[in-house]
């Protein structure tokens, strides 16, 4: 699944960001950003739309100057390099490819611009064209090619260079479901394959989960966790990644010195209990299970099995979407979904029933309380 | 049944606004074919007279190459001088920008007459009166709106990102604007060129106070020839004025049609 680093691959720090800042006028779009991307490793930018991804990007690619801080390539400071000598092959969302030239063209241009000799950009060209399969249409121009075959070209016109660092802003955000899972699978190997050292910006959790070896989650301008796929998914630093990456249930509870979560006049327990009062809780939909309540009383059984939580609440209503069942809980006055995949034998729960909610006490995250 | 009954009066309105609009252009075809010596519809007579009369005219023909040669520098230079102009006002950011814009463009909204006048009293004290100098700056004042304009409505709806895009793989800013910026304004640049074309060969108002018995163009001997004379040799002048006109926008068409097959 995905890709641990083991001892071998833990890379030399090969994109290094040092405080870096921007501002636009009076605006701070990026306050302060700080992060090392390894040699060979592909980091996606996840976060929501204006958090600063595409800023960030633009900064790493020289099409922007950083308002402060500095930014490093193998230890070369390049803050300050135009993008034109940086190296660096920048796809983006809209493809952005030359309409007047052909696609061999547009991918021969980078090769141009280095002066390689003509009769070995041509050949290199089409070399990379084959790479995205795309030789047979060497000739034509970008408007006579679906979406996923120019999103190809660019990839092909960006990697032809052998650029250092290749950013990817969005590339698949243009493409219908099915491409998209197809690209995601073609770039990922691609990057794979030339071992380059790759910048994925995107704003859906899916591409960054299954693509990259590690995760930077972006809100406002700021990090919110840098780390693989699972440890984000795991182990989110905040509610925000928690509810960002996945869905996720949020409950607000109060927290007493021995670790015991009283949510809903309901006690339950958490693996770790750092904070003591107000605190926020968090369970993914489909760690929990659902049973009809066991008995008539308020609250569940006063002896839970060792390391489970339970919750007693009334069952509002249900959506079937194929594969899954929502079940929609109301516990006090919050809402808690729990997913359990379809049973043909299943004798499901009817609404304005009481049910009983359980799950692992260590698929508890406990949150101090925002303090909004 | 409602809808054909509205389409027809419709097309009907249509038809009588063309005609309306076009008669006096269709009128000059078969009076320039007139064998009268004076103007008058309907011709009693037909012939090819005036079209000769018109070709042996000297003063005439050498109107018509003044000004075909007056266009041409004109056009030349109102392209050389909008393009970097309009790319300074569309790319680059610096304060009294929109107010240079605007004063570059002004003169699209001045009177043309005002704008002689000024011209005569500037020009007089220079001794740029009557000079083919003087005629190239004073058509370059009417045309470098219309080319500017244009040509920044062309670079402002380019897609950045190919430029950008090319300075990522590798290309300086001098080879960006030669290599994508240039080509991808290709349909301005072709659109530029027709108006600039059309509007200094056609020019008049201005033309007029800065001509002479020593140098002038075809439009302002037009205007002093039927000024004396009422003969059908300004229709024959018309017409062919008119499949000038055609051509060039034939021209202008095709290739804008080629471009927008070149570019998106
Ligand atoms: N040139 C600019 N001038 C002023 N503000 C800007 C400029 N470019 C971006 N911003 C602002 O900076 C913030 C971050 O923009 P950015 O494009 O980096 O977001 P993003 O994370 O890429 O979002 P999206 O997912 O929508 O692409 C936004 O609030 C945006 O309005
Ligand atoms: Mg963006």
């Amino acid at each position: 699944m995905h890709n641990f680093p083991n001892a071998r691959s833990v890379a030399a720090e090969h994109l290094v960001l040092e405080q870096l800042g921007k501002s636009f006028g009076a605006v701070d779009v990026i306050p302060s950003l700080s992060l090392a991307v390894r040699k060979g490793e592909m980091v996606a930018f996840l976060g929501p739309s204006g958090c600063g991804k595409t800023t960030t990007l633009r900064m790493i690619a020289g099409l922007i100057s950083p308002t402060r801080g500095r930014i490093t390539v193998g230890g070369r400071d390049i803050t300050h390099l135009p993008s034109h000598e940086r190296d660096m092959g920048l796809v983006f969302q809209s493809y952005a490819l030359f309409p007047h030239m052909t696609v061999l063209r547009n991918v021969a241009f980078g090769l141009e611009m280095r002066n390689v000799p003509k009769p070995e950009v041509r050949a290199r060209a089409l070399r990379a064209l084959e790479v995205v399969q795309l030789s047979h249409l060497a000739d034509r121009k970008p408007r006579d090619l679906s979406g996923g075959q120019q999103q190809r070209v660019a990839l092909a016109r960006a990697l032809v260079i052998e650029p250092s660092i290749l950013l990817l802003d969005e590339p698949l955000s243009n493409l219908d479901a099915k491409l998209r899972d197809e690209m995601r699978v073609q770039i990922r190997a691609l990057q794979q394959a030339s071992g380059i050292t790759a910048v994925f910006v995107t704003h859906d959790q899916v591409e960054a989960l299954s693509m990259c070896d590690r995760i930077v989650v972006m809100k406002e301008g700021h990090i919110e966790q840098f780390g693989t796929p699972t440890e984000i998914y795991e182990h989110p630093a905040s509610p925000f990644v928690s509810s960002f990456v996945g869905r996720t249930n949020r409950l607000r509870g109060t927290s007493d010195s021995r670790g015991v979560i009283t949510v809903a006049g309901q006690q339950i327990r958490a693996a770790t209990a750092e904070a003591q009062g107000p605190v926020e809780i968090m369970m993914r939909p489909h760690r929990m299970r659902l049973a009809p309540a066991a008995t008539d009383r308020n609250v569940p059984d006063a002896t839970p099995v060792q390391g489970q939580n339970s919750l007693r609440g009334v069952l509002e209503r249900l959506t079937f979407i194929g594969d899954l069942v929502q079940y929609h809980i109301r516990v006090g006055d919050a809402e808690v979904m729990v997913e359990e995949a379809t049973r043909r034998d299943q004798g499901a729960p009817c609404a304005g029933t009481p049910v009983d909610l359980t799950w692992q006490a260590s698929d508890t995250l406990v949150f101090p309380a925002a303090a909004s | 049944m409602d809808t054909e009954k509205t389409s027809w009066a419709m097309r009907i309105l249509v038809f009588i606004l063309f005609l309306y609009l076009l008669a006096p252009v269709l009128l000059v075809f078969p009076m320039s074919f007139s064998g009268d010596q004076v103007l008058r519809f309907p011709p009693t007579s037909w012939s090819t007279r005036w079209y000769s009369a018109l070709l042996e005219n000297r003063g005439m023909m050498r109107a018509f190459w003044t000004s075909l040669g007056l266009a041409t520098i004109v056009t030349a230079l109102s392209l050389v001088i909008a393009i970097p102009a309009a790319w300074t006002m569309t790319r680059l950011r610096f304060p009294g920008r929109d107010f240079l814009f605007n004063l570059f463009t002004a003169p699209l909204l001045l009177p043309t007459i005002v704008l002689g006048l000024a011209i005569l009293i500037v020009f007089a004290s220079m001794g740029l009166l009557a000079t083919t100098q003087g005629l190239v700056i004073a058509h370059l004042v009417v045309t470098l709106p219309y080319a500017l304009r244009v040509l920044a409505v062309s670079l402002g709806t380019q897609n950045l990102e190919c430029e950008e895009a090319a300075r990522t793989l590798g290309a300086r800013p001098l080879v960006v604007f030669f290599r994508v910026t240039l080509p991808m304004m290709m349909p301005g640049i072709v659109a530029a060129t027709a108006l600039c074309f059309l509007v200094s060969f056609d020019e008049v108002v201005i033309t007029l106070f800065l001509t002479g018995p020593r140098i002038s163009t075809l439009p302002v001997e037009l205007y002093n020839y039927v000024y004396n004379r009422a003969d059908p040799l300004v229709a024959a002048a018309s017409v062919l004025l008119i499949l000038l006109t055609l051509a060039v926008i034939m021209i202008v068409e095709r290739t804008m049609g080629l471009g927008r097959t070149f570019v998106r």
